[in-house]
């Protein structure tokens, strides 16, 4: 009510002044301006350049046309896919089982601790070329590698998630006689629910890039092994194809896993809102 | 006071033996070692029994490590691996703190330039190791170009943020007092976002020394990941853990080593956008 006695206020004084136009206020026009600049000297420069190193906005739009009727970048795409879905599976399942064990009990944690954080402070890509000895250059070695990427992540949150529990609910559960497992997926798992699931936005990305450092090192199925294919033979244009197509389903699994993480951990944000 | 003594002397003469059970959750630093020490162990007995060729074991390890650095080996191709490094963070820290501070402060370079920034932020930068690979052959200029990738958007976008929060009373405040522009960059927005970029900094320094590591395995000519990946195709297990070993223990130093610098330079702020 203060809010419209005001606006009343500046109307009766005539004191309501017309914003002049500026175009601080329609970013999108500066932005769309500065992309089209940009794709525009990209084309006529890159014609120029020897298509071999370098290509062009059009050349692109052909070689994703190309790709995608003899249904290469598709079969590909699934391959890929399959692996990442695979890895992440198994990343998640762990990663939760292993959590909430470590996060709810002190001796688990001191078991594993020393070994969790020795692994996850070596940089995962270096260990690609062991999993590869171990696991060949097929589909195993690709779920592996995207597994040691993603699983640390939901690993770490969900332990932490599982012991920030507060002690209050699970009393309140165990003076309901709750067993154990009730106070595990009734109490915990839902508690710790909003630790998790930042967890797994962090780790999807992380897939991403397991999957792509797999397949380039292996080099023989998916998106990665294209990149790396065509890099070999100079399809310039078609690198570019497969490194967007790989841009854009990055950020469509980060903002699903972020759409899941609103929905799903919805209650977390008021309660800390008040806490 | 007289009825503690009174407590007092009741205890004693009731003498409560109050000798707790014992309980694992009392010796949890005996159960963190006993678990190194057995997992060391298991693996130095099965590790023997195993073909070499896939699995070396702690005291094999321990051998090449001293045999590697005796040859000087592995710190010639260590220093290579940092010089590498240390050019490429460098200008990835320059240029993105200057970029995030310029995209903050000034709204026609937001929006001409943050279509781009988000497309690259978005992008894996792993995709574009073939291409850069394809332009910068696989001298040190390429793996340059990868480390200033990898490094370059943590820093931007979180001076960007942080340049974001800078509340506007204090520009107003400074301006009002009479200072310059200048004067408003470095006494005013860059010590309030340092917090931000620092935590960028840390950020650009893990994902850097993976992206050297990534670059040199793609190389495989010189440094660590060149050894990495000679090792292991020479099936030289026990040679292949002492670069990983290594490598982590310089990811575990860096990161904390940034970390003691972050307190130092700004230790009035501890939020920080975990990203």
């Amino acid at each position: 009510m203060a809010q419209t006695t005001d606006e009343q206020l500046i109307d009766d004084l005539g004191l309501r002044r017309e914003r002049r136009w500026s175009l601080y206020d329609h970013p999108n026009i500066i932005r769309t301006a500065s992309v089209l600049v940009f794709l525009a000297v990209w084309e006529f420069y890159g014609r120029r350049t020897d298509p071999l190193l370098f290509t062009y906005p059009t050349a692109i739009i052909a070689a994703f046309v190309k790709l995608l009727v003899s249904g290469e970048l598709i079969r590909q795409l699934l391959v890929s896919v399959s692996a990442l879905a695979a890895g992440f599976a198994l990343s998640l399942f762990l990663g939760v089982t292993l959590g909430l064990v470590m996060g709810r009990s002190r001796v688990a944690e001191a078991l594993f601790e020393p070994h969790i954080n020795a692994l996850y402070a070596t940089p995962q890509v270096a260990l690609t070329p062991l999993l590869m000895m171990w696991l060949g250059l097929g589909f195993s070695v690709k779920v592996a590698v995207i597994f040691l990427f993603a699983f640390f992540p939901v690993l770490i949150n969900t332990a932490s998630g599982a012991k920030n529990v507060s002690a209050s609910m699970i009393e309140v559960g165990r003076a309901y006689l709750a067993s154990r497992g009730q106070i595990m997926f009734k109490v915990v798992l839902p508690a710790a629910l909003p630790f998790i699931m930042a967890g797994v936005r962090i780790a999807v990305g992380r897939a991403v890039v397991g999957m792509i450092i797999a397949e380039l090192f292996t080099a023989i199925t998916g998106l990665g092994a294209m990149l790396s294919l065509y890099g070999n033979i100079f399809e310039t244009a078609k690198m570019f194809v497969v490194i967007i197509v790989l841009a854009v389903l990055g950020v469509t699994l980060i903002h699903a896993a972020q759409t899941l993480e609103r929905k799903m951990a919805q209650w977390k944000e008021t309660e800390r809102a008040v806490g | 006071m007289a009825v503690n003594t009174i407590e007092q002397q009741a205890l004693l003469e009731l003498a409560p033996t109050r000798e707790r059970p014992f309980q694992l959750t009392d010796h949890l630093s005996a159960v963190r070692a006993a678990s190194v020490v057995v997992v060391a162990l298991l693996w130095e007995v099965f590790g023997r029994q195993v073909n070499p060729l896939f699995l070396s074991y702690p005291s094999a390890i321990a051998r090449a490590f001293v045999n590697l650095l005796a040859t000087g080996e592995l710190l010639r191709q260590a220093i290579g691996s940092l010089q590498v490094f240390a050019i490429g963070l460098s200008a990835a820290l320059v240029l993105g703190i200057l970029i995030g501070l310029l995209m903050g402060r000034y709204r026609l370079a937001e929006y001409l330039l943050d279509p781009y920034v988000y497309a690259f932020d978005a992008t894996p930068r792993v995709a574009l190791i073939p291409l850069l690979l394809l332009w910068f052959g696989l001298g040190a200029s390429s793996k340059i170009a990868i480390v200033f990738l990898s490094g370059l958007f943590p820093v931007l976008m979180n001076t960007f943020s942080g340049v974001r929060t800078v509340s506007a009373h204090l520009v107003d405040i400074g301006r009002a007092y009479g200072a310059g522009e200048g004067k408003i960059f470095t006494q005013i927005i860059v010590p309030a976002a340092l917090p931000f970029i620092m935590t960028g900094v840390r950020l650009a320094v893990g994902r850097a020394l993976i992206g050297i590591i990534t670059a040199e395995m793609f190389t495989a000519v010189t440094g660590m990941g060149a050894l990495l990946v000679r090792y292991s195709s020479a099936l030289a297990t026990d040679k292949f853990f002492v670069p990983v070993i290594f490598l982590a223990l310089l990811g575990v130093g860096l990161s904390n080593g940034v970390e003691r610098l972050q307190k130092r330079l700004a230790p009035w702020k501890e939020t920080e956008s975990a990203r």
